[in-house]
């Protein structure tokens, strides 16, 4: 017997449904997670990453 | 917390490598485009040298362009802003050396092998087996240099541009090593270990994702830096951009069926990736945004700064390439667009406004800084920025034109339900004026190009006698972590799920990350690729169809040498359209022995699915000798070259022995091959001679091209098709 025909008889087709879920899941846990409130002061800091080397870039700015 | 400072200082030597590699190869790429959309607009261009031909040149052009010349781009950005967001060197000089020199070498490679024909027929996977093998090797070192530079940051943080670059390193690897999975058959020859459905299938899967992590998300992790920078305000919305990076990496992989709506495969499979391309407008448009209002309140600047003139108009582009990528997904827009030139405007939307200007853009903002020098000239700068823009405006303009009015020739009929312009040549004669603007874009564009490495120069000529190297201090990363923004601890799963803690800790280990995008790519794919390549009931055989004699092998492996698949497609789809013109529309289980897949992705010459038998073998002889001597305003090269070059009969039997490692079930040609395709070159060469062709072509290669031609679409016709049986 073939992997082919091990495979078309399994009827795997309910294991994509449930990937799905998992991904929609997982994305849903991402987006909850990332507009839960009290988050804002953290992310508005990493957004300032790319300015930490510069003096004069609202890094500095936001210091003073 | 630790008090210990590292000093340590940037490695900008193999930035500045890596820009002037963008550079040069960009031209040249660009210049091959030029010289083929000269080609197209009079075939004189190709001045009858085989290794100049469209077919030969076209994939030159297009790895170039995006390998060459996009790839030395994001290595250009990645180099320099990843050292800048981990706070580090990276962590070997020594890799990042053998990668530039490792990359160019492929990219010299390719401009050898490609002209001279050697090829694996796959759509930006063109290069052969050694090349491949080179490819993975060098980019795993980029890999490895990469990794372990985050292993040794000194920023907490991953900023979200590292995580585009992440997942465009990761998934690109994976792509580039399934894609191209075959068997050699000598030093420059290989055949993919898919075949037909299966094989189309794993080169759009690769395909569409090599544009999805190859020319997107690097460019939005530069986008995340460089446009901050050049703004000198964050990014509009850090939350939107993970969402971004989130969606893109859940979305994209799956949506590489719709380069193969109405084609031999599943339908399924074809629904499947137009749904996930249609939901790709969500991200893709939360990115554009994202990067636009990241100048709110600077709006002035770009009036004063060719930088943000660049950044703005390739944000605009990637917007508008990819609200019309879901909207050509859509089946019944991609029946009018497939085949035509709609879908190159598209991708020179994309590749000359998105990658094109944003690279140009963050050269033009690394230059000084690079170079230690100010810019030669702003206002160059601003010059280039207009000619390239409005190049862009012409190429494309004319372009969509161009495969509009293909499309709708294509299906038309008349008031007697009849084909209103049965001769395909008729539909190609239409489209000349247009392919005259598009070489007038393209010339712009060149110009732009030109005034750009002209401005570089002269910026990099003014540097000084010796490069400043700064001395960084930053502290390492220490055990402990301390919020800088503590929240108020909360109880509970939701306070715990949204606290900080657990993400520092993730944090540390960047390998999570990696292995959750992997997973996310790969768990994506299988779903799409499991029920393809091992369901019965998706490749239905057919009794009829049998592997091709070695003759006839070998003259396709002459098709794939010349790139006839650039012009010509072999996919008559179920249109009625197409059934009219074509003839009856192609089944997955004629393609099952078709190592690789010809089914091409462009009609710049008519279909070929049904070509076997509507012509006499001597009309083949003539038609590529002259082309325009039997169809009066073809636009195709000559191909006398094929009369005159002995076949290789002996080179056959190695062939063939490969395809017999692929499981295609050759009897008697394994043991005598050659002699087999003498026989039936003789024949075909008799009945040439017979019918008032040229004598003695028993042994040259056009008899191969011949027999494989008139092969094409005939099995199907032999016998009724079979009930749903193994694939071979």
């Amino acid at each position: 017997m073939k992997l082919v025909d091990v495979m078309s008889a399994s009827g795997l087709s309910m294991y994509a449904i449930v990937a799905l879920l998992l991904f929609v899941i997982a994305f849903l846990a991402i987006v909850l997670r990332t507009f839960a409130p009290g988050s804002t002061a953290r992310y508005d800091a990493d957004a300032r990453i790319p300015f930490s080397d510069d003096e004069s870039g609202p890094a500095a700015r936001a210091r003073e | 917390m630790s008090t210990h400072v590292d000093t340590f200082s940037y490695d900008d030597a193999i930035v500045r490598k890596f820009l002037w590699a963008t550079f040069i190869w960009g031209l040249v790429g660009m210049l091959v485009g030029l010289w083929i959309a000269l080609e197209l607009a009079n075939p004189a261009f190709n001045l009858g040298l085989e290794w100049l031909s469209f077919g030969r040149l076209r994939p030159l052009h297009t790895n170039a362009v995006i390998f060459a010349f996009a790839g030395n781009a994001i290595f250009t950005g990645i180099y320099y802003s990843s050292q800048r967001l981990l706070k580090t060197r990276m962590f070997s000089d020594g890799l990042s050396s053998f990668h530039f020199w490792g990359w160019q070498a492929i990219i010299v490679a390719a401009a050898i092998t490609l002209p001279l024909g050697f090829t694996q027929a796959k759509e930006y996977a063109e290069l052969e087996w050694p090349i491949d093998i080179a490819i993975a090797v060098v980019w795993v070192a980029f890999a490895i240099n990469f990794f372990a530079t985050l292993a040794k940051r000194r920023e907490r943080h991953i900023y979200v541009a590292i995580w585009f670059y992440i997942a465009s390193i990761v998934t690109v690897a994976v792509l580039h090593i399934f894609n191209n999975l075959s068997v050699p058959a000598g030093p420059l020859k290989s055949y993919s270990i898919y075949a037909g459905v299966q094989d189309a299938f794993m080169q759009w899967w690769y395909g569409h994702n090599a544009v999805a992590f190859f020319l997107t998300t690097p460019f939005l992790g530069l986008m995340y830096y460089f446009m901050p920078k050049a703004a000198d305000r964050p990014v509009f919305s850090y939350k939107l951009s993970i969402l971004h990076f989130w969606t893109i990496v859940f979305l994209y992989i799956w949506a590489g069926p719709h380069h193969l709506h109405y084609t031999a495969l599943p339908d399924w499979a074809s629904t499947l990736g137009m749904l996930f391309s249609v939901m790709l407008w969500m991200p893709s448009w939360g990115g554009m945004i994202n990067g636009l209002l990241t100048l709110r309140g600077a709006w002035n600047k770009v009036a004063e700064e060719p930088v943000l003139k660049f950044f703005v108009v390739a944000i605009t582009a990637y917007g508008m390439s990819t609200f019309e990528g879901p909207m050509l997904s859509i089946k019944s827009v991609n029946s009018l667009a497939h085949y035509t030139d709609w879908i190159i405007a598209h991708v020179h939307t994309g590749a000359l406004g998105w990658n094109g200007l944003l690279t140009f853009g963050m050269i033009y903002w690394l230059a000084p800084r690079l170079f230690q020098a100010p810019l030669y000239s702003k206002k160059l700068a601003e010059y280039h920025f207009w000619i390239s823009t409005f190049g862009i405006l012409l190429y494309v303009a004319a372009i969509y034109s161009a495969g509009i009015t293909q499309g709708l020739m294509w299906r038309a009929f008349d008031e007697t339900g009849r084909l209103a312009y049965p001769d395909f040549v008729e539909t190609v004669m239409k489209l000349m004026p247009m392919y005259w603007v598009r070489v007038a874009g393209g010339t712009m564009y060149i110009i732009g190009m030109l005034m750009f490495g002209y401005n570089i120069f002269k910026t990099w000529a003014a540097r000084p006698a010796t490069y400043d190297v700064p001395v960084i201090s930053a502290p390492p990363l220490t055990k402990a972590y301390v919020d800088p923004h503590p929240v108020p601890a909360g109880t509970g799963v939701w306070a715990r799920f949204t606290g900080v803690h657990w993400h520092r800790n993730w944090e540390r280990m960047p390998l999570i990350f990696t292995v959750m995008v992997v997973l996310a790519v790969v768990v994506a794919s299988l779903a799409e690729i499991i029920p393809t390549f091992l369901i019965k009931s998706n490749v239905p055989t057919i009794a009829s169809v049998k592997p091709y004699t070695p003759l006839e092998l070998a003259g396709r492996d002459l098709y794939i040498k010349e790139g006839c698949f650039n012009c010509h497609s072999q996919m008559v789809r179920p249109l009625r359209h197409e059934t009219e013109r074509w003839g009856e529309y192609s089944k997955p289980g004629e393609f099952v022995y078709d190592h690789p897949f010809l089914w091409g992705s462009r009609r710049i010459g008519p279909d070929l699915a049904r070509v076997g038998g509507k012509y006499p073998d001597l009309w083949h002889v003539r038609h590529f000798q002259e082309p325009k001597a039997v169809v009066q305003n073809s636009i195709m090269p000559t191909y006398a070259h094929l009369q005159k070059r002995a076949l290789d009969f002996d080179g056959i039997q190695k062939r063939i022995d490969a395809m017999v490692m692929l499981g295609v079930p050759y009897g008697d040609a394994v043991n005598r091959a050659p002699a087999m395709a003498r026989e039936q070159a003789t024949a075909i060469a008799a009945g040439i001679e017979a019918s008032g062709g040229p004598a003695g072509l028993g042994d040259r290669e056009v008899v191969a091209l011949i027999a494989y031609l008139q092969r094409l679409g005939k099995d199907i016709k032999s016998a009724p098709v079979a009930a749903a049986g193994g694939t071979p």
